[in-house]
């Protein structure tokens, strides 16, 4: 009995800080620990491409008919495409595209999508309704059609598929923050703080925000994998980035026709999107974990 | 007393790990409980007497909680070695609990009947004797009229939101009973409903212990309820058992300065020690005259009227500069209500309320309105944001009211919190760093920044332990005093009332049904709702139970919400 009084900690002394605690809970679930790992190493692939790539000149239009369709072998890790480029280069400047892509995507739809949460959730009323209609119609349409049918109407690039993926992606986040808002709304320290004198303005970006960003953090980075699929699933289809530029999508759709021979064209570009996947899926949930939301 | 114990708990130590470390929460707690005897365990919120109820019935958290010594013998068998299956055969069979949020136990997907009878059909699986649906639906329909529900059918066929806070009490303690249990462990029951409700089910639980010849262990933090519900009773602090003995005993003459502190934080009925507050002076601050609030459902399409409450029906209130007015009343009588038409955050459906000669819809376009009239709120957990300091939350006000510059803000800061009798430290401090009674200081801060007359207090006790609402209420009146505040008190705390404030409003089902100076309202009572009130009142002398106003079981009933159908 003593001995085991001996280890015991008196109660006050046992608490930890808020950061000790989430940096327990983060280390503690290998998951997240590889989802960190991986994305750190798409991104430091994404900057470092240029220098790392083993053939930085193949990310353009070059073209080597004599090593085209080979397999990966030690001077062609990952192999080579049907006009004889490297696909570890290309892979490494594919994800620029698609990080590019993360960004500009999650940077409009994630903010336009809070704000429009917050407004919705806290006026309620009409505010409320049209903001909810516009979403929910948008989210009536599968998003694929949707980001065609925009993708379709304007030159397919970069650029635009940014446009076509963040205008359906925006209302995932506006309803997320809509359902966290209206919680948060019926607490009273909302209404202690209009008692207090604090403009709306105080009240949905001072006292609202910073209770839902716990949940729109995990929710974003749970996005940026399903983003890199959805553009690549445009580039597919031909209506994303353009060759020459090198991008995922773009390339499991060249080397579908290979199929199944030449396996390696499509399914080492296949690999790095659900690398890519996997990183941002596996950080998300240990974000999760972490912090303890449900979304 | 030479009844063998049914209960004997010798040196138990229990600890709770997390995070690699353990702390111990129960130290050396020696109990022993006899055949047929009413236990009580008390003490405030954290100090172990929970815990101990679990490690009795075998539902410590898996894996953190860890029993790390000690015995626990129940009628003669060693609990703690038992085996699973054996300790799973007592659970809700020999022994049973009562617990106290009759909501949050039910599932609300399924009706009272379908939880009865899946507890009746997997206890009598444990014990391995398979039974009928036919049997078990006549012993569920007997249990139900053992705790003296009307219409057991009915009950059966409901769900629990269908039935009233004391219904559903009365259906959780049928579930406790439906084994015919040897010990019945009570943990704080009807501590979440209003003091009648509470009565009534105190009166149950005895009545049961008489009739069935049970054992009980009470667990609350409410001496008062203790006097009426137990003879013996252990103190615990800490995790430890500080003091036990005969209620009688306990109550006349506590040894420990901490029982005798948890006997001074209930505030008296009736007797000396009854504080008495005068009112100040007689000019009218808030004015009410003919207040009626309606609340009316959402029109829908093609209804040509939507269905509609009133919360509150010709209300009439003066309250004086200086008074602590009260406004006393059941959950759902319409006192809240009240208090935000007068803050202005709801408005009259007719009538008018004004505050210093100036309607309160008038007021509310003007921006010195808020300085005027400030609340605090019941629950601190809820009215503190949990994503700010304390310095940021209490900076609101002073940023909002224009009424300090923004540098000498950390300075005014400093001054609200020691003005609330908290350390200047706290100010970089998150409401969970914080304890409950601390998160309601910085609440009055809040309220105090922008130096109001009026201050609305929604129950701001309730959510606290009785030793904590103490120095709460002692720093109100202190604030009272040296501020020249205003207070509208609202409570269901009748007691607590009585030695706080200088007059008192009575509401019943949205009427005010008495209003008078407090000593009015509690030596002569006119109202029968008012003495049923006061009558439910838990106390902790005879001598006040005898000047209770007394009030018979048909007089009870015109004015009480049934529980029992």
């Amino acid at each position: 009995m003593s001995a085991a009084n001996d280890a015991l900690v008196p109660a006050a002394a046992d608490e930890l800080s808020n950061f000790a605690r989430a940096r327990r809970r983060f280390l503690g679930n290998p998951a997240a620990v590889i989802g960190v790992l991986i994305v750190i190493s798409i991104i430091a692939a994404a900057v470092l491409a240029p220098h790392i790539a083993p053939y930085p000149n193949h990310a353009g239009s070059f073209v080597d008919f004599r090593s085209r369709h080979q397999a990966p072998t030690l001077l062609h890790l990952l192999g080579t495409d049907n006009v004889g480029r490297d696909i570890l280069s290309r892979v490494l400047f594919g994800y620029r595209v698609s990080l590019l892509l993360v960004i500009g995507v999650l940077g409009i739809a994630v903010p336009l999508g809070v704000v429009l949460g917050l407004l919705a959730g806290y006026f309620g009323g009409r505010v409320d309704t049209a903001i909810m209609w516009l979403t929910n119609v948008m989210l009536a349409v599968p998003p694929l059609v949707m980001a065609l049918a925009i993708a379709a109407v304007l030159t397919p690039n970069l650029v635009n598929s940014m446009i076509a993926v963040t205008a359906v992606w925006w209302t995932w986040h506006c309803r997320l923050v809509y359902r966290v808002v209206k919680s948060v709304v019926a607490e009273d320290f909302v209404e202690a703080a209009r008692v207090a004198g604090a403009s709306h303005l105080h009240i949905l970006f001072r006292e609202i925000l910073p209770n839902c960003t716990a949940a729109i953090s995990v929710k974003t980075t749970l996005d940026a994998g399903f983003v890199i699929l959805f553009g690549a699933s445009l580039s597919f289809l031909g209506l994303g980035v353009q060759p020459p530029t090198p991008d995922l999508g773009t390339m499991v759709s060249a080397g579908a026709q290979f199929l199944p021979e030449k396996w390696w064209e499509a399914v080492m570009p296949g690999l790095a999107v659900l690398y890519a996947i996997l990183g941002f899926n596996l950080l998300g949930d240990g974000l999760r974990d972490m912090l303890d939301v449900e979304i | 007393m030479t009844a063998a114990p049914i209960l004997e708990i010798k040196g138990l130590n229990v600890g709770f790990t997390g995070y690699g470390r353990t702390s111990q929460v129960l130290h050396d707690i020696d109990l022993t409980v006899e055949t047929g005897q009413r236990a009580a365990i008390i003490g405030e919120s954290g100090s172990g007497k929970t815990v101990t109820m679990k490690t009795v019935i075998g539902t410590l958290p898996h894996p953190a909680g860890r029993v790390m010594g000690g015995s626990v013998r129940f009628a003669g068998q060693e609990l703690l070695t038992l085996g699973r299956r054996e300790r799973e055969k007592l659970k809700g069979t020999d022994i049973s609990i009562v617990h106290q949020d009759p909501l949050a136990s039910f599932n609300p997907v399924f009706t009272i009947g379908e939880h009865l009878d899946d507890v009746l059909r997997f206890a009598d699986r444990r014990l391995g004797t398979a039974s009928s649906a036919g049997d078990r639906r006549q012993r569920i329909e007997a249990t139900l009229r053992q705790v003296q529900l009307k219409e057991p059918e009915r009950v059966l066929r409901s769900y629990p939101f269908q039935l009233s806070g004391g219904m559903r009490q009365r259906v959780l303690i049928a579930m406790a009973l439906m084994h015919r249990p040897k010990l019945l462990i009570a943990d704080e029951p009807g501590t979440a409903l209003d003091v009648t409700t509470q009565d009534e089910i105190l009166r149950l639980l005895n009545q049961l212990v008489a009739e069935e010849r049970l054992t009980l262990i009470m667990v609350t933090h409410n001496l008062a309820v203790v006097r009426q519900t137990a003879d013996y009773v252990y103190v615990m602090q800490a995790g430890r058992i500080v003091e036990h003995g005969a209620v009688r005993d306990i109550f006349s003459a506590p040894r420990m300065p901490y029982t005798q502190r948890l006997l001074e934080a209930i505030p008296p009925l009736y007797g000396p020690r009854v504080e008495r507050r005068q009112a100040r002076g007689s000019e009218a601050v808030v004015r009410a005259s003919e207040v009626v609030k309606r609340f009316v459902a959402p029109k829908r399409w093609l209804e040509l009227a939507p269905p509609a409450v009133t919360a509150v029906q010709n209300a009439n209130l003066t309250i004086c500069r200086g008074d602590i007015f009260g406004i006393a009343g059941e959950s759902g009588s319409g006192k809240t209500t009240v208090a935000r038409m007068v803050m202005g955050l709801a408005s009259p459906t007719s009538g008018r309320i004004e505050i210093d000669g100036k309607s309160v819809e008038a007021w509310r376009k003007d921006p010195a309105f808020r300085r005027r009239i400030q609340i605090v709120y019941q629950n601190p957990a809820s009215s503190l944001n949990p994503k700010r300091t304390v310095a940021e939350t209490l900076s609101v006000p002073l940023a909002f009211s224009g009424a300090i510059e923004k540098s000498r803000r950390p300075q005014r800061i400093r001054e609200l919190l020691e003005r609330v009798e908290l350390p200047a430290s706290f100010a970089e401090r998150y409401p969970h760093q914080l304890s409950g009674g601390q998160k309601q200081r910085v609440a009055i801060a809040r309220a105090l920044a922008v130096e109001p007359e009026i201050i609305v207090l929604d129950e701001p006790t309730s959510a606290l332990d009785v030793s904590v609402q103490k120095t709460v209420i002692d720093l109100l009146l202190r604030l009272r005093e040296e501020l020249g505040l205003t207070y509208i008190f609202i409570s269901h705390d009748l007691s607590l009332m009585r030695n706080f404030c200088t007059r008192i409003a009575v509401m019943f089902r949205g009427e005010i049904c008495e209003q008078g100076t407090t000593e009015e309202v509690f030596d002569s009572p006119r109202h029968p709702y008012t003495c049923a009130l006061i009558a439910s009142v838990p106390v902790l002398t005879d001598a006040e139970e005898r000047a209770k106003p007394s009030v018979t079981l048909e007089e009870r009933r015109a004015v009480l919400a049934s529980t029992t159908q």
